[in-house]
């Protein structure tokens, strides 16, 4: 493989692949910050967190919203496998405020229920981020 | 004419039966095609997932650590366990729902042999028939699972499950549905999903395939520790959608030789009044006849 070939991003929930098409570069989100990814990486595999996924592509720029799961990145393809991914377009602000004003109101007691109020409210901030900077 | 008459009243009772299971048999078609179609989208996650597993495994067995797991630990002793049944909502699908049950009661003997306590729970209304007919106990019933399996239904399912079982609350989770082999080859099975026995369907091959230094981010080990439950949820929700696949399946061949039973019931009936009617004609004329001479 040598540098400047193309990159194959693939999408895959446990429902369906939502997407398989060649791109030029991409970041998402690592379960610690993002990564970005070009022609020519190393073999990576990686643990996602919550975020926005930007692709750019040779038809432009598109951007998903992705919640956990695994990366791999193996010669070209990179495959990400996600619990869920929508795209950006499809969040609605409303949606994801609703959410963050859940996870806030939520009342946590030992340390299991915080850490999972804290990751709650961490992706419901993201999702209105992803989906104000989408509008 | 009388019976010519009653010929007739059957051969349309028929006529009318069989356009309801052509019909079913269409609607059963369609579905199953969605259904597949959802099942080989699935697999994609499912293969993916092996994949990463297997590479997982790999990059554990060069930094010398083995895979350890809550999930993956047989537990000495079992004292109790779930068994979730998968039949359907829906009736007049052949031997489907029949198969799995036969499955599941020979496993409640079993549990009930060995002195384990088993909670049954129960997915779709035949089952749940069926458990209130016979008396059994169940500890929860579902009805949505219906064709359209969603991820995020089956996900509340899984994550019930695992926390039970990491807590210690259960030692042992088994499913009983119908397993998707081929087209025409569905079969009932109790299949144990906790613990998780293999992680690995199948070892790869390293023949065929280049070993690739991964960079894992973070540590193999701690991105294990989140796969197994992924894997473990990716595999109860293909149980499901496995079901509803079979489901279709089965529906689709009863319907069809309800169908084909029907053509052959209409043939006969045909001949029948045919028969009749002519033998009605026979007698009319005699009877003519036999008038006319005794005028003469």
């Amino acid at each position: 493989m040598s540098i400047g070939e193309k990159l194959r991003l693939v999408i895959v929930t446990p429902e369906r692949t939502l997407f398989d098409e060649p791109v030029s570069a991409l970041r998402f989100p690592l379960y610690d910050g993002d990564i970005g990814v070009l022609p020519g990486r190393l073999p990576l595999i990686g643990r996602l967190g919550s975020g926005e996924l930007k692709v750019t592509a040779a038809s432009g720029e598109q951007s998903f919203f992705i919640d956990g799961g695994f990366a791999q990145v193996q010669g070209s393809v990179i495959s990400l496998l996600t619990h869920r991914a929508l795209p950006a377009k499809d969040l609605s602000v409303a949606e994801a405020e609703k959410q963050l004003a859940s996870a806030d109101a939520k009342v946590a007691k030992g340390d299991v229920e915080v850490t999972a109020k804290l990751a709650d409210q961490q992706r419901a901030r993201r999702m209105l981020a992803v989906a104000k900077r989408s509008r | 004419m009388a019976k010519a008459r009653a010929i007739i009243k059957r051969l349309k009772a028929v006529r009318n039966v069989r356009k309801i299971t052509r019909t079913m048999e269409l609607v059963a078609t369609a579905r199953f095609k969605k259904a597949m179609d959802r099942a080989t989208q699935a697999a994609a996650y499912t293969k993916k997932m092996s994949e990463i597993v297997a590479d997982l495994s790999e990059g554990l067995k060069n930094s010398g650590s083995s895979i350890s797991h809550p999930l993956l630990q047989q537990r000495e002793s079992e004292k109790k366990s779930i068994l979730l049944v998968v039949t359907s909502n829906r009736g007049l699908c052949g031997g489907y729902n029949a198969a799995v049950l036969r499955h599941t009661q020979q496993r409640v003997r079993q549990a009930q042999a060995d002195g384990v306590q088993l909670d049954v729970e129960v997915s779709g209304k035949r089952g749940i028939g069926f458990f209130k007919f016979k008396k059994l106990p169940t500890t929860a019933s579902y009805t949505h699972f219906e064709d359209r399996v969603s991820f995020d239904e089956v996900d509340v399912l899984a994550k019930r499950f695992t926390e039970q079982f990491v807590r210690g609350e259960i030692d042992r989770l088994d499913v009983a549905y119908t397993r998707f082999v081929t087209m025409s080859r569905q079969i009932a099975v109790v299949e144990t999903l906790l613990p998780i026995g293999k992680l690995v369907g199948a070892e790869p091959k390293a023949a065929t395939k280049s070993k690739t230094e991964y960079e894992f981010l973070p540590s193999p080990q701690e991105i294990l520790e989140e796969i197994v439950p992924a894997s473990f949820k990716a595999r109860l929700f293909k149980c499901f959608l496995d079901a509803a696949v079979s489901e279709q399946i089965s529906r689709m061949v009863a319907m069809k030789s309800a169908t084909e039973n029907a053509d052959g019931m209409i043939r006969v009936l045909r001949a029948q009044y045919n028969r009749a009617r002519q033998s009605q004609i026979t007698s009319e004329l005699s009877e003519i006849i036999g008038g006319a001479a005794a005028l003469e």
